[in-house]
């Protein structure tokens, strides 16, 4: 039988190994899909608990991060591209500019 | 039992695609771990009774984000290089995804096995979603359409060649 926990534990496992992409990787590419990992297994506790609770609203809130998602993928995209033109890597490293 | 047999088989390709875009050097074949993972967090969509959600999440993430990621690591190339990354930072972020793994799989321990309920009638229909949606959430429902314009905007703006 499946409970409600089997998700809550996938989902809080794939957040922490999203988490350690996002924190101990240095292609800027790979942090990017780190997060994007982060806001998915979010999305399945919505959905877990959604079914749980017997309502559609956790549904809906995952269709508005699926669009903000959306928009992050775009404008991350975006600022990945223009960062690779103008360091020539796509190290993180290189992202010092308001480093103190 | 089907069912958690089902449940293992995809929670099982998730966490191996997760730990490929984790451990992998090379980012394509990173990618395409994140690949396997969305499309297989989007079975487990469907095993919560709301299937368009997993269809979106195929299309969304398997089709269109992870296109463009493959299109710029191709065009402009996208291999770690440099230093290696400090040993207390991969300690540090070893810790905290570990107790924060721990605390919450602590928390679901104790709460017990809490089985899901018969759906009520018409759970997860796109009848019903689209309802919540116009009604219920409707305001929310423009303003993410605002954001999605802004976002375009903005990697147009940002896409300009002024960095050189």
């Amino acid at each position: 039988m499946i409970t409600l926990g089997h998700y809550l534990v996938l989902a809080a496992f794939l957040f922490a190994v999203g988490l350690m992409g996002a924190l101990t990787r240095k292609s800027a590419i790979i942090v990017f899909l780190s997060v994007e990992l982060m806001l998915n297994s979010v999305n399945v506790v919505f959905l877990a608990l959604s079914r749980y609770f017997g309502t559609l609203d956790g549904a809906v809130f995952v269709f508005f991060v699926m669009a903000v998602s959306a928009a992050e993928a775009a404008v991350g995209v975006a600022i990945v591209v223009a960062f690779i033109r103008r360091n020539g890597t796509t190290n993180i490293d290189a992202a010092n500019l308001m480093k103190w | 039992m089907i069912a958690l047999a089902v449940f293992f088989i995809v929670a099982v390709l998730a966490i191996a695609g997760a730990f490929t875009l984790l451990f992998h050097k090379h980012p394509v074949v990173a990618s395409l771990g994140m690949a396997c993972a969305t499309l297989s967090i989007g079975a487990a969509y469907v095993m919560l009774h709301v299937p368009f959600l997993g269809l979106f999440q195929a299309i969304v993430y398997a089709g269109a984000v992870m296109v463009i990621v493959l299109y710029v690591i191709m065009a402009l190339g996208g291999e770690e290089s440099g230093p290696k990354v400090g040993r207390i930072q991969i300690v540090l972020a070893c810790a905290a995804a570990v107790l924060f793994f721990a605390q919450v799989f602590r928390v679901t321990l104790e709460t017990g096995a809490s089985v899901f309920g018969a759906a009520p009638q018409g759970y997860g229909s796109i009848q019903s979603f689209g309802d919540l949606l116009v009604n219920t959430y409707s305001v929310p429902f423009e303003i993410a359409s605002l954001l999605l314009v802004g976002a375009m905007v903005g990697a147009v703006v940002l896409s300009r060649r002024k960095w050189e």
